[in-house]
């Protein structure tokens, strides 16, 4: 290891063109409903139009006597083959909730899958589930997470006042002695509606079983093919090797597929018990009808000052609605949002409870930064407690942001953060904004009756969490005897690119071309075992496991190289394919040549190397997390009266460390950015007061385009992390900093009404009433 | 969201699709661009038996010239028309209108003839049709006929257009000298149909005094141009305001309710409706009234937008609301 130099790195670092975007570019990406297989069979669900009903009969046999249709499979049929139903990622020991493949004897939501109808096509499917015919007897459903509690109807038996799980640090009364005596409390109610990660491309299973050999091939849309085989295999009780998942592109995941859901076990189950190949493909109404909500939570959450606006302690009562079927287990995430409310500032007390409570409505999924409302929460308080101190709310924060001489620093939940700079990307983003200037317009536009603001999001964010399903990741690089490199890893992008960072590190790492460097990925028969693409993990952990891997091939090369060029093994320098002795550029063996060596003559390898240039290495990190940090600005535009937000600026300053590829970091920021900012202004998955889903088309369910984003600037701080090459996780943040960021834009906006902001969305509808109530109160 | 099965026809021209839709009955239904059909279709929402689709008919498309107006078949693109010279010339605001419809790819195959047909409160083309005082070509076998704008929306998502006739053509009028137009509006995000929004054509006589506004609202709730020309009224712009009542009156506008509700639906959808709110499938309810599922859908296509809902739950739960016991 030691004669191994470090190469230099040529691509790390520079925005390589992506190699995925010649596929995807021009529409030859392939997607599981890409995937044809002969004889192949279409599924299609029934779903409950009732919250919560009592199933009294199901009668199939108008749809099974329609030509074309092999089965109509129901609960009886499907959910006595569940073997066991568990996810690597959250472990076989939690408490976890319900999740049969089809609903039984009672319904808890609309889009609750009750059968499954199997035909010749997806028309025919559509049909013939038209015409299964349930019998319910309704019952009162629980619709709003937030009484819940006090509910006498339960949406699962067992869960007493409706309650999935709870957590809590230390007694809220042990802190009461610090916010009795603060000079200064702000204490606010803050609500975020329920919104959905809405993947382009939704989710759809191909699922072919073969009798004669007992296997299971499954083309996925997933953000984790090595998860969805480890789950199939449990599921049916069948062997892993004899479960083989293939996934080429996946458009959008956001958390949504980062495990198989109730739909896709059914698709699993049903696999051997029909004609064909079993293709399921989601439309956009069941996705949102049935894929998943996020966020839709609350928190009572409290910050004690001293008089010089010195955060004194900080508490939150957290509670999120986790509808009648999340996936995974949400309640340990669900403290995540405590444990994280203290922030990138200096806390010195703090606490928090958090519950997850059940509701007859969609089920709660993972989502891009899915304790966000930490964030939300702490980020609006602030600014909320400068208007009342009378302070500038980034004075305030320069109070009491963490400074490069406080770290390591521990927050008062125990989170350990080092390798952070919340100081300098908040100063860095505010200069790209020239804060002062945009205060001094502010202040000309107010005069002409304009409402222009500034808001600002600082956050720290645990990435690449190594546990569990994540705690390793393995790389296996082969070079032909051609001198071409092929690299294998786990895969699971559903477009962050990891394609072109695994090409672009083994370029650098083994000093070839980056055009003679080729990826596969996603297929669980070829790739080494990993956990896909979660938690901001995918850069720095295959970054690990590429350098753990390439460090093998580097040596042996090397050691080939210096045996054939008669030279020492340090004087061995890697570059465009070749390896030459340092100093004598004339003295070289190509890559090529070094390779038909090592498979075709193997006897002329120097003494100790192995025959053959493949190699597979196993990353494990010693840190169990990796800490990122960045600071958003968003300024707006408000008009009052017709409640129109118009985005101006949208800065965003991240240190996510070293970058592998600038252009893919902000890629990253630019999609979580969007999100957010659509969460904020147009996006709710909403429910009426029956919980009947009002918002099933993307007509309904607006997301943000090009046209209401304004361009996303990018300010870029780096302090390496603990882990290979100093990278850190850049997926989620986005998502996690710019909702704060746009609300307390907003609500700077209409500072001068008195107007303060503790409820999402901000729709036009919502801002005239803020501003309508606000001057009600002023008025008498 | 795949669409029941049913008949394709593709006529060659106007006077053969109008003899199909009269052949085939109220189970057919023509179909332009299907920026509205189509996705009702995918829902299931539209279950006609048949389709008539208009697009070989070449006899609707063009622009041109005709007695003094500028002529728009009903089959032109709104896309042919946002880049035509000529409707830039002689339709000012039809031009400045049409890059406010939903967007490119949409406007690409959304037509002229479709968007009025649909007749939504909420679109700018009817608004425009309005504001310039359009005239309507409508062909059925049984002859050809012309109808004001101002006469050809009667209703949420209705117009008198009888079930055997199609909209052939509109007929703008040619601005003049001293005229000049607006159109403004208030969506959630761009290209979405529109909160609110304002299409104002003004010409000016000689004198400078206006001799014609026009004013056409859309996606508002209720009476349209009375509140413009309260408008004027409050500015004390009165031959402004007195043009505008005029105009309000000659264009046989009144205070007409657009509100959404139960209140809109027939004796027949009411009951249609309150079948589905009890959980009826169309096939049931279609049982009961001796009708097929196929006409339960249309009365469906029919119910949800005057209902201002998009599903049966909604539905469902808007007859539940409205029902006293």
């Amino acid at each position: 290891m030691s004669a191994v130099r470090a190469a230099a790195a040529r691509y790390a670092g520079t925005r390589v063109p992506r190699v995925e975007d010649a596929r995807l570019l021009t529409g030859h990406g392939t997607f599981v409903d890409d995937v044809v297989r002969p004889g192949m069979v279409h599924a299609c669900f029934v779903r409950s139009p009732l919250a919560r009903a009592r199933i009294t009969g199901i009668d199939a046999t108008a749809a099974l006597e329609l030509d074309g249709v092999h089965a109509v499979f129901l609960a009886d049929d499907l959910n006595p083959g569940v073997h066991e139903q568990w996810y690597t990622l959250i472990g076989r020991d939690v408490p976890d909730t319900p999740r049969p493949p089809l609903a039984r004897d009672e319904v808890r939501f609309v889009g609750d899958p009750v059968a499954m109808v199997v035909a010749d096509d997806r028309y025919l499917a559509e049909d013939a589930a038209e015409l299964v015919e349930v019998d319910y007897e309704p019952l009162p459903p629980v619709v709003d997470y937030v009484t819940a509690r006090e509910s006498d109807d339960l949406v699962h038996e067992g869960y007493p006042r409706n309650v999935a799980g709870e957590l809590a640090a230390r007694p809220a009364e042990e802190l009461a002695p610090i916010f009795d005596a603060a000079a200064h409390v702000v204490e606010a109610t803050i609500y975020q509606q329920a919104y959905a990660q809405v993947p382009m491309e939704t989710r759809g299973l191909v699922a072919e079983w073969s009798a004669a050999t007992g296997e299971l091939t499954l083309w996925a849309a997933t953000q984790s093919p090595h998860e969805v085989r480890l789950f199939c295999s449990r599921l049916l009780g069948v062997d892993e090797h004899r479960v083989r998942v293939v996934m080429r592109d996946t458009g959008g995941g956001f958390g949504q597929k980062v495990a198989p859901q109730r739909e896709d076990m059914c698709v699993m189950l049903a696999a051997p018990k029909v004609p064909g190949p079993l293709k399921w493909i989601e439309d956009r109404r069941e996705n949102l009808l049935a894929a998943g909500k996020s966020r839709h939570e609350h928190a009572d959450a409290r910050i004690a000052f001293d008089s010089e606006g010195k955060i004194l302690a900080a508490s939150i009562d957290y509670v999120q609605d986790v509808g009648a079927y999340p996936t995974p287990w949400p309640v340990g995430t669900a403290a995540a949002v405590g444990m994280f409310f203290p922030g990138p500032y200096r806390v010195p007390d703090a606490t928090f409870t958090s519950t997850c409570v059940f509701s007859n409505t969609s089920g709660r999924t993972a989502y891009r930064g899915p304790w966000q409302f930490e964030s939300v929460t702490r980020e609006v308080l602030l600014d909320a407690a400068a208007r009342r101190m009378g302070v500038d709310p980034a004075e305030l924060r320069r109070r009491n942001l963490i400074r490069r001489e406080d770290l390591p620093y521990t927050n008062p939940n125990g989170m350990p953060y080092d390798d952070i700079s919340p100081m300098e990307t908040f100063e860095q983003a505010l200069k790209i904004l020239d804060y002062g200037a945009f205060r001094r317009e502010q202040e000309r536009a107010r005069a002409e009756g304009r409402y222009l603001g500034v808001g600002t999001c600082t956050y720290v964010e645990p990435t690449t969490a190594a546990m569990a399903l994540h705690a390793t990741e393995g790389a296996t690089i082969r070079i032909e005897p051609s001198g071409k490199v092929n690299v294998y890893v786990s895969g699971g992008s559903s477009g962050n690119s990891i394609e072109t960072t695994v090409v672009q590190l083994t370029a650098d790492a083994l000093g070839v071309d980056i055009a003679d460097v080729s990826t596969v990925q996603g297929d669980t028969a070829v790739t080494p075992f990993g956990g896909g693409a979660a938690g901001s993990r995918s850069g720095s952990m295959t970054a690990g496991a590429v350098a753990e891997t390439a460090s093998v091939l580097r040596e042996r090369i090397t050691a080939i190289a210096a045996h054939r060029l008669e030279a020492a093994a340090e004087d061995i320098e890697l570059a465009g394919g070749r390896a030459s002795v340092r100093g004598v550029p004339s003295a070289g063996v190509t890559l090529a040549e070094i390779a038909n060596l090592a498979y075709f003559e193997p006897a002329s390898l120097p003494p100790g190397v192995p025959a053959g240039l493949e190699a597979s290495g196993r990353y494990s990190p010693e840190h169990p997390i990796i800490w990122a940090n960045a600071t958003h600005v968003s300024t707006c535009e408000v008009d009052p009266r017709a409640g129109r937000v118009t985005l101006l600026r949208h800065i965003v300053s991240e240190d996510c460390g070293p970058m592998i590829n600038p252009s893919v970091v902000e890629g990253q920021i630019a999609g979580g950015t969007v999100q957010g900012i659509g969460g904020v202004l147009y996006e709710h998955l909403a429910y009426d007061a029956d919980g009947n889903p009002v918002t099933t088309t993307l007509m309904d369910y607006l997301l943000p385009t090009a046209a209401e984003v304004p361009g996303i600037e990018y300010g870029h701080v780096e302090t390496p992390g603990p882990g290979p090459g100093g990278y850190k996780g850049a997926g989620e943040g986005g998502a996690i900093g710019a909702p704060p960021a746009v609300i307390n834009a907003v609500a700077d906006a209409l500072a001068p009404f008195g107007v303060e902001i503790t409820r999402l969305p901000l729709t036009p509808e919502a801002i005239v009433a803020l501003v309508r109530e606000a001057r009600r109160e002023v008025a008498p | 969201m795949k669409a029941a099965a049913f008949g394709y026809h593709a006529p060659e021209g106007a006077a053969e699709a109008v003899s199909l839709l009269a052949g085939l009955g109220e189970d057919a239904k023509p179909i332009a661009g299907g920026q509205s059909l189509v996705p009702m279709l995918a829902l299931r929402l539209a279950m006609p038996e048949h389709l008539v689709d208009l697009r070989r008919a070449d006899d609707l498309r063009g622009v041109e010239r005709r007695n003094g107006d500028l002529w728009i078949g009903a089959m032109t693109s709104q896309a042919a028309i946002e880049g035509s010279a000529a409707v830039a010339r002689d339709v000012p605001l039809l031009a400045r209108a049409t890059p406010l419809i939903g967007h490119f790819q949409i406007r690409n195959r959304g037509t002229l003839g479709g968007s009025l047909s649909h007749g939504d409160a909420a679109a700018e083309y009817p608004a425009v049709a309005l504001a310039l005082g359009a005239r309507f070509e409508v062909l059925s076998p049984r002859g050809r006929r012309t109808v004001a704008a101002a006469d050809f929306f009667t209703g949420v998502y209705e117009t008198d257009l009888a079930e055997d006739e199609i909209l052939t053509g509109a007929a703008f009028p040619v601005r003049r000298d001293r005229s000049g137009f607006a159109v403004e509006e208030f969506a959630r995000r761009r290209g979405d149909f529109a909160i609110a929004g304002a299409a104002v054509a003004v010409e000016l006589d000689p004198g400078g005094r206006v001799a014609r506004c026009g004013i056409g609202l859309f996606g508002l709730g209720s009476t349209p141009l009375r509140a413009a020309a309260d408008t004027f009224d409050a500015l004390g712009a009165r031959p402004w305001a007195e043009r505008a009542h005029r105009e309000l009156r000659a264009s046989g506008e009144t205070r007409r309710s657009v509100a959404f509700g139960i209140d809109q639906l027939t004796p027949q959808e009411l009951q249609v409706a309150r079948l589905v709110a009890q959980g009826l499938s169309n096939r049931e309810i279609g049982e009961r009234l001796f009708l097929s599922p196929r006409t339960i859908g249309s009365h469906l296509y029919r119910i949800y937008p005057k209902a201002g809902v998009g599903s049966r739950t909604e539905l469902a739960t808007v007859i539940v609301g409205s029902d006293p016991d």
